[in-house]
């Protein structure tokens, strides 16, 4: 299996505190990593340190073998995609320019990218050209009308539209931070379908998740992560029964217990 | 099978975009046609024209990107010394003038907002606040330049293939101008590109995930919409033949902040139908003289209060309303 990201040494502290000391990952092509812990473990961090939303102190990034480095846009180039904690919709805009928005973005690359963007819109303002991934992705994700506004939609549907945002980037790497909370049950079968579609040609995913049972029965491998160091990587059946997993979330460490 | 291209004109028409395209040309010729050979009517014409540029010059950084600039009197100036200085300095013909203050507007643009591309948006409003006041003193003191208080005059006229074009035809061409733009940037609303501007606004964070670098996506629209008001200050001083440092002030961009409000922010003929407005409402009252500005200020607040999209949301409103009520009755009578 090629490895498509490889992270190594990730270091991120806010004042005194370690929020993720010395995290190291590899993740291969076709492969879904799931990353749990409890809240304050360093998930959403290592995701941020990950796509560049913040800037890690420590370590090293790489995406197939070429370093990982500046703001998200130019990571989001080199193959990237993420959905965040909170949706990040427009809610003024309907699903349609959502998603658009994911379709569109590798043609507003740089200056030269944005102003032709600029003048391409007086033009041709439909962007119709970018329908034929508009309308893959929505079908694998069961979106409805595209003509309604995000703001009108449910928490569960937003997270569909902004997964669906994310894989019209068409990325290599997608970084999945908890996509299922406040998604229905319908809303969960067609994530995980389409992470399995996804994976299937070939692209790697990084899954962040409170609930262990949807992890496990996606992922190919999970990794543990408390205080922000990992206490486990490894298969996932074998991580359930671990006594690290068995100390994180049933021990009396003191830190929250999530059913 | 004659009746096929027809049945296709009727068809396009029949869409929003057309109705737009069309509807709004229309209201332009009229426009054009109502200021005709009137003198004063020309003045509020052109006033309105120019300030339309302006609002339109201002609705994508701000409207769309939520990116405030102030320093659009000194692109508007700028576009109009331009003129100015091509016109009694060089044997260059005027649209050479229109496209070099737009680049030198677009570049002064760019460097404002990058100097301030790291800080929070207050500070590219103060620090464009600052130097459109501190380029009004330079207009004032660089008098070898732009010939300090009493500016530049004597501009030619624009001359199209040898022979000067007079005031009404080009006042009329400003008009078709303006419309021509008000096309261009609602459309660009409308696209990819537009998508990403008005989620920067909102959620810049996705937008750069995406793989859209914000700060550059400002700088290009803040560099257009400089480019698009000092197209309306050259087109102003080319009209009026003459340019000073009281032309464009300060006050014309509070102006242009709340065309847009006062119009609908929803579309780019919010910023034309409030430019409108503006002239009308300060130039135009004449039984209430001076006190134009007020009854701006109450006008933008009865807005606010009553259709907070605007006059053209509100419009829209109200149509979607009667067209529901239509489609109410029709099941009615069933």
């Amino acid at each position: 299996m090629t490895v498509l990201l490889e992270g190594e040494g990730l270091g991120k502290s806010y004042g005194g505190v370690r929020a993720l000391d010395g995290v190291s990952l590899r993740l291969s092509a076709g492969e879904v990593l799931g990353l749990i812990g409890p809240n304050g473990a360093g998930k959403t961090t290592l995701v941020d340190l990950l796509d560049g939303a913040q800037p890690a102190d420590r370590g090293s990034l790489s995406i197939r073998g070429r370093k990982l480095t500046g703001p998200p846009s130019r990571r989001a180039r080199a193959g990237l995609a993420r959905t965040f904690q909170h949706p990040h919709l427009a809610l003024d805009l309907t699903v349609r320019e959502n998603v658009l928005l994911g379709a569109a973005a590798p043609k507003l690359a740089g200056i030269g990218g944005l102003v032709a963007g600029l003048v391409a819109g007086a033009f041709r303002p439909s962007g119709a050209r970018f329908d034929a991934t508009l309308h893959r992705v929505a079908d694998a994700l069961e979106l409805g009308d595209l003509r309604r506004r995000c703001g009108d939609l449910t928490l569960g549907e937003q997270r569909l539209v902004e997964v669906a945002r994310a894989l019209a980037q068409e990325p290599s790497v997608l970084l999945l931070d908890e996509p299922f909370a406040g998604a229905d049950s319908g809303g969960i079968a067609a994530i995980s379908a389409a992470i399995r579609a996804v994976r299937a040609q070939g692209c790697g995913i990084i899954l962040v998740d409170h609930n262990v049972d949807i992890v496990a029965s996606l992922v190919d491998r999970i990794m543990l992560l408390r205080s922000g160091t990992v206490v486990f990587d490894g298969d996932p059946a074998e991580c359930l029964a671990s006594p690290e997993m068995q100390d994180v979330y049933f021990g009396t460490g003191g830190e929250n217990v999530v059913a | 099978m004659s009746a096929l291209p027809l049945q296709k004109a009727v068809g396009s028409v029949r869409s929003a975009e057309s109705a737009r395209i069309l509807g709004t040309l229309v209201l332009t010729v009229a426009v054009i046609g109502w200021a005709g050979a009137d003198l004063f009517r020309q003045d509020l014409a052109l006033l309105g024209a120019t300030y339309a540029l302006l609002a339109l010059g201002m609705y994508m950084p701000f409207n769309l990107a939520g990116a405030l600039s102030l320093a659009y009197s000194a692109y508007v100036a700028i576009g109009g010394y331009s003129v100015g200085l091509v016109a009694t300095k060089t044997g260059w013909p005027l649209p050479v003038a229109y496209l070099l203050g737009a680049l030198a507007s677009a570049a002064l643009a760019v460097v404002l907002g990058f100097a301030t591309r790291r800080l929070s948006g207050f500070y590219l409003a103060a620090v464009t606040l600052l130097f459109g006041m501190a380029f009004q003193s330079f207009l004032l003191d660089a008098k070898d330049v732009t010939g300090g208080a009493v500016g530049i005059g004597s501009i030619r006229p624009l001359t199209f293939f040898g022979s000067e074009l007079d005031r009404q035809t080009f006042i009329a061409l400003t008009l078709l101008i303006v419309w021509i733009v008000g096309v261009a940037v609602d459309r660009v609303r409308r696209s990819p590109f537009g998508v990403a501007l008005q989620s920067s606004r909102d959620v810049p964070a996705a937008v750069e995930a995406a793989g859209v670098g914000v700060p550059a996506l400002r700088l290009t629209v803040l560099g257009a919409g400089a480019a698009i008001a000092s197209l309306g200050g050259g087109l102003f001083t080319t009209a009026n033949q003459t340019i000073g440092p009281d032309t464009f002030t300060l006050h014309l961009v509070m102006l242009a902040i709340f065309m847009p409000l006062l119009g609908g922010q929803g579309s780019a003929w919010g910023a034309v139908l409030g430019a409108v407005l503006v002239v009308e409402l300060t130039f135009n009252l004449q039984i209430f003289e001076r006190s134009g500005s007020l009854i701006f200020g109450v006008a933008v607040l009865a807005v606010l209060l009553i259709a907070p999209g605007g006059i053209i949301g509100y419009a829209g409103q109200g149509a979607r309303w009667l067209r529901g009520a239509a489609t109410r009755t029709r099941g009615a009578r069933r």
